[in-house]
Order: C-alpha cells, then structure tokens, then sequence
C-alpha cells in the first residue's frame, strides 16, 4: 500500500507531472541536438535547481535523461548525426533508411521500441533494485572499495581509446576529490595553504566545465559543417511491424538493463553491444544490416533505453553511478543531502519509488512527444550551432556562477573547461573524470574503514578478500580488466585464433 | 617501433605537463601525512597521485613512439582562433558579471560572440541575443528565481515595477 502511494506520487503532483512532461520534452531536444549532451544538461540545471526540493529537482532531471537518451536517435537518423553516443548505433541503419525516404518510418519505430525497452529497463528496476539493496546491506567496506575502483575502471577502458588514459582521469577525479578538509582527521589534503581550497573544489564547475565548456568548445570545430535536409513521410509504425520485431526487442531490452545497471557503464555500449547481438541472431533480415535494417533500429533503441533505468540500479542500491548522468544525480542528491546506497531503500523508500513512477512517466511522455511534432522538431535541429554554442556557454557560465554566487566558481570551471578541452583533443576520457570526483569519498572512507578493521594489514586485507565470495569476484574482476588491457593478453588470444 | 596514429601537435608538452603536474601532486601528496599509516589521510591521495604518474609516464613513452609527422597544424586542428577567441570571450564575460550585471553582460557576450561565429549582420545578432536574453532572463531569474548579479541595472526597481504593474490590474 505505501508502495503504490509513494508510486502515485508524482502522478497525483500536477507540479512534478507537468516538470516530468517539460524535462522530457526538452530532453528530447537536448538529445537531438548535436552539441547538446544530456550530460551537460543536467549537469548546468543542478546549478538552476540546487535550492529546490528534491522532488521537483528529481523530476525534472529524469525526464531530461529518459528524453534525452531517445532524442539521440532522431539525429542519428535524419542528419546521420548522433545527437548523443548512445544513438551512434541507431545511425547505421536509420540514416540509411532516411536516405530512402523512410526517416519518418524510422523515427516511429525508434520511439515505439524506446518506449518498449525503456519499460523493461524500468520493470527490471522495481524488481531487482530492492533484491540488490537488501543485499548490499552486508557489503564490507572492502567491497564498496572495490566497487568503486571498478566502477572507474570500466568507464575508464570503455569510454576512451586507452584504459591507461581512462585510468590517469579517474585517479585525477579522485584527486580532485580528496582537496580540502579531510573529514575524519581534518588535515589539509592538495589545499597548498590557500584559504579557497579548503572547502574543496566545487564538483557543479568541475561538472559544467568538463561537460558544458570542453564540449562547447570541441564544437567550435565543425561549426560550418553543412546541415542535411530530409522529407519526413509516415510516422506511427504498423502493430505487424512493431510485432515482428518484439522477440528481439525483449532481447535487447534485457542485454541493455544488465549492462546499463553494471557501474559505469551506460547506453552507449549497451546500444552496440545490442546491435552486435542483432546482427547475430538475425538471420535473414529483410534489408542488410547498414543498408536501413528495421533490426538494426530496434536492438540499439531497446537497449539504450533500458539502460537508462538499469543505471539507476548500482546507483540506489550501492551509490555508485551507472554512468555518467547517475553520476551527477547522486552528486544532485547529495547536495539535497540525500545519501544514495543500501541505506536509502531502508529510510527513504518513498524516493526509490518515486524515481521509479517519474521513471515510467518520462517513458510515456516520451512516446508522445516522439511521436508528435517531428515536422517542427526538424526546423529546431536546423538551428545554427553558431547561435547555440554561445547560449550553451552563457548557460555554463550562469550555471557555475548560481549554485554559490561565487565568480571563484566561474574560474574554476573555465579552467576546468579548458583543461578537459585539451584531455578530450588528445583522447583522454572525461567520464572517468567526473566519477572519480563523486566516488573519491566512497573510496576513502571504505579503505579507510577496511584497513582499519584488517589491522593497517595488507596480508590481512587481502586474506579477507579472497575468502569472502563477493570481495573474491569484485577483486578478480578488478584484476582481470587490468589483465585484459596487457600486451600479453593480446598475444595470448591472438595466437588462439590462430 | 612506432604506433600507427600520428602524434597530434601539442601532444608531448601536454602530456608531458601531466606527468610533471603529477609528480608535482605526488609530493604534495606525500607532504599530508606521509608514510605514516595505511589508514592515514594521505594514503588515498598518495596512491592515486602515484598512479597518475604511473599512468602519465605510460602515456608519454606511448606519445613519445607516435611518429611525429602530422597533416595536423596547432593553429588550425588544436587552437584554433575560434577557440582562442571564444575562451577569451568568456573570460571577459566572466569579469565583466559582477559590474555591469548580468543582463548587458550577456547581450555583450552573445552579440559578440554570434556575431563572430556566424559572420554577417550585427545587428541580426544582436536581435537573436536580445531574444535570448530576454528568454533566459525569464525562465532562470523569474521561474526558477535564480540569482544574477544585477550591476549597473536597476533590476530590483524594474521587477518591484512590473509587479505593481500586475497588482494593479488586479484590483
């Protein structure tokens, strides 16, 4: 019964429904626009929304994360543009389709199968999350630390061209993490005796000047890059259509709730590991994968929708981000001093639930909104990135300069804007960055806690590791990335395929 | 032996930065509390800086293997003027918030700046920003009450004003 009243919670709020609806609808754009991350997105409305309740706060990121994984598609497939990374898969076969006159055809399959996956991902989300938080409830320090550390490393060697670039801007982010007061022992940690240092370097201009600045910035690069035009025909798809590609669907719903649920991972590689998996099982498609396959739509779109809701799994249950959106809402509830964990479910179940229900109304208004006003939309796509990259930028600014009316915060972030301008040229991964910074915490207090426990004992810490299961498969998993990445193992596997 | 890639111009100092920035870190780190324990406060810090070096050293030695000829030029596929001048533009918006205030800051800022980027009429970014502003102005200091810095504008007076306005029709 408390259940389905914290569930009826936003619904019941015409405050949060119309901020649910708003956040969607601008989500949608936010995604389709090239230029415009979803990261950076919520990233710049923390800084709007800090002194709000949580609720609507909650409410309105939501709907800018569930619209903004979808809008990726629409430019994917009418300008052969991923508008987010989560849609570079849906590119290879909808641009192709839209280059036939089907762009229509495409994005009503693509906001259908959305819709689809997006409800899976949320299914899966109400089930397993409160399974996963009675269980993390006996995590020991030690597993949250390793957690953590893998949390990092798999954003680390997903996200970028090295693991050993990912790995350098996760340990930068936990750096960047640990400045200040230290909060058990108050000792001065990277302050170098300046007074401004010792509260720490705010994480929102850390946030907007990685996400808002760099990107902007990168922008700047292919601003006159030409903008193609397409004719836009039938858009809701045939229920035969919609039916014939349900198996697969489920399918690729699944594969995207478990891999946008694993820590650090989210949309990007759920869609293409989606998409690999699509062109496996499907034996005689109708059109060839890349030509403009409908398969080609539907495993991509399912996947990366239920990503979305799968991130949020690791993210309430454990308090560790799914990806890189999960990552700035903890950071959004840990200034509304919430704290996501095991914890949460026991004392706040009412904001898991919550999450949940806007969850699932961010999916519905985003079957409506997909669905309509696509013609309009096309027009607004078309805008000049040389008029929107400024407001973008204004944004940041503005943003960086209201969570503390502080210009020190503005610095910050331009510095930081441009340090990640330069770390993105010469391809290190920003991602791990901002993880970094919201688990350096995490890391400490637990290592700290672990060792403590183990007697300041390496031996003994390793010894309670190996014996207890989950630490033994947390460790192993810690080192099997490493191992991955070596020369050697490339030598192994490469001498086994021939 | 030489990877495949290129190295970008640029590449080695800024690498080369990092490492230096780490070690850098890494004294610093040590200068917390040391050796002292495993628990201490610098542990963590010590650790993480030692692996940027780690990692930073790893990452110059692979820059180092690239080969250096590149079709690539620092002026136009790293800095270019765009870049520098957006940079420097909000750079000057940013010092420029707190006297004049946040709306002729921001008109200033986006004429200019969409003016430059688009080429063309000023005056036609100078209308798209006044658009811009204004819509902004709405949403973030009316809706969403966030806080700008008013400067040279009488802001408190305008917004009490308009209030008056529509208490006025009120009655």
């Amino acid at each position: 019964m408390e259940i389905i009243q914290n569930l009826l919670i936003p619904v019941l709020d015409l405050q949060l429904l119309s901020l649910i609806a708003l956040g969607t609808f601008a989500g949608i754009y936010v995604g389709a626009i090239p230029g415009l991350s979803v990261t950076m997105a919520v990233s710049i409305l923390i800084s709007f929304t800090f002194s709000w309740d949580v609720y609507p706060a909650l409410a309105l990121m939501i709907g800018i994360y569930m619209g903004g994984v979808y809008g990726g598609s629409r430019t994917a497939i009418l300008l052969n543009i991923p508008g987010a990374p989560a849609a570079i898969a849906t590119a290879l076969d909808g641009y192709p389709m839209a280059q036939k006159g089907l762009a229509g055809e495409a994005i009503g399959v693509v906001t259908v199968v959305s819709f689809i996956g997006g409800f899976i991902g949320i299914l899966a989300l109400a089930i397993f999350a409160p399974l996963l938080a009675d269980f993390a409830i006996r995590f020991q320090p030690r597993d949250y630390f390793l957690l953590g550390v893998l949390g990092i490393l798999l954003v680390g060697s997903l996200s970028g061209e090295s693991l050993v670039k990912g790995i350098f801007a996760g340990a930068l982010g936990v750096g960047l993490g640990s400045v200040g007061m230290d909060p058990l022992t108050f000792t001065e940690r990277f302050t170098f005796g300046t007074d401004g240092l010792r509260a720490g370097v705010s994480f929102v201009a850390v946030m907007i000047g990685m996400f808002g600045i760099s990107e902007g910035l990168m922008q700047l690069h292919t601003l006159n890059s030409p903008v193609i035009k397409q004719k836009i025909g039938r858009i809701v798809p045939s229920w035969p259509l919609v039916r014939k590609h349900l198996p697969l669907g489920m399918q690729t719903s699944s594969i995207g709730t478990v891999i946008g649920a694993l820590p650090g991972t989210g949309g990007d590689i759920a869609a293409l590991i989606a998409y690999d998996h699509a062109t496996r099982v499907t034996k005689n498609p109708e059109v060839p994968f890349g030509k403009g396959a409908v398969e080609g739509l539907v495993a991509p779109e399912t996947a990366n929708n239920a990503a979305v809701s799968g991130a949020f799994i690791p993210m309430l249950t454990l308090g560790i981000p799914g990806d890189a959106v999960t990552a700035i809402m903890i950071g959004a509830l840990f200034i509304h001093g919430l704290n996501p964990g095991p914890m949460l479910m026991v004392d706040q179940p009412d904001m898991f639930w919550f999450i949940v229900s806007s969850l699932a109304l961010a999916n519905c208004f985003m079957l409506i909104f997909g669905l309509t006003g696509i013609r309009a939309f096309v027009k607004i796509v078309e805008m000049p990135r040389a008029v929107l990259l400024p407001v973008i930028l204004l944004l940041s600014v503005v943003g960086a300069y209201a969570v503390s009316n502080s210009l020190t915060d503005v610095y910050w972030m331009l510095g930081f804007g441009v340090f990640g301008y330069f770390m993105k040229l010469y391809g290190y991964p920003l991602g791990p960055v901002i993880l970094g910074v919201i688990l350096s915490r995490l890391l400490d207090d637990n290592w700290r806690r672990a060792i403590i426990s183990d007697q300041e004992s390496l031996w003994m810490l390793l010894k309670g590791t190996l014996m207890s299961p989950l630490s033994a498969v947390l460790f192993f998993s810690v080192v099997l990335i490493f191992v991955s990445k070596t020369p050697l193992w490339g030598m192994i596997f490469r001498k086994r395929a021939a | 032996m030489q990877t495949k890639q290129p190295r970008r111009p640029g590449e080695l100092v800024f690498n080369l930065a990092m490492v230096l920035g780490s070690l850098f870190l890494l004294w610093s780190a040590y200068g917390i509390s040391g050796f002292e324990a495993l628990s201490a406060p610098g542990a963590v810090p010590l650790v993480t800086t030692a692996v940027m070096v780690v990692c930073g050293g790893l990452i110059l030695r692979d820059t180092l293997r690239k080969s250096a000829t590149t079709a690539e030029k620092l002026e136009r596929d790293i800095l270019p003027l765009p870049v520098i001048v957006t940079i420097l533009a909000i750079l000057a918006y940013a010092l420029a918030l707190k006297p004049l205030g946040f709306l002729p800051t921001s008109f200033l800022f986006l004429t200019g700046l969409i003016g430059y980027l688009r080429g063309g009429s000023l005056l036609r970014a100078a209308i798209q920003s006044l658009l811009i502003v204004a819509l902004i102005y709405l949403v973030f200091r009316i809706v969403f009450t966030v806080l700008m810095p008013p400067g040279i504008v009488p802001e408190a007076e305008i917004i009490a004003w308009v209030k008056s306005l529509f208490a006025g029709g009120g009655t």
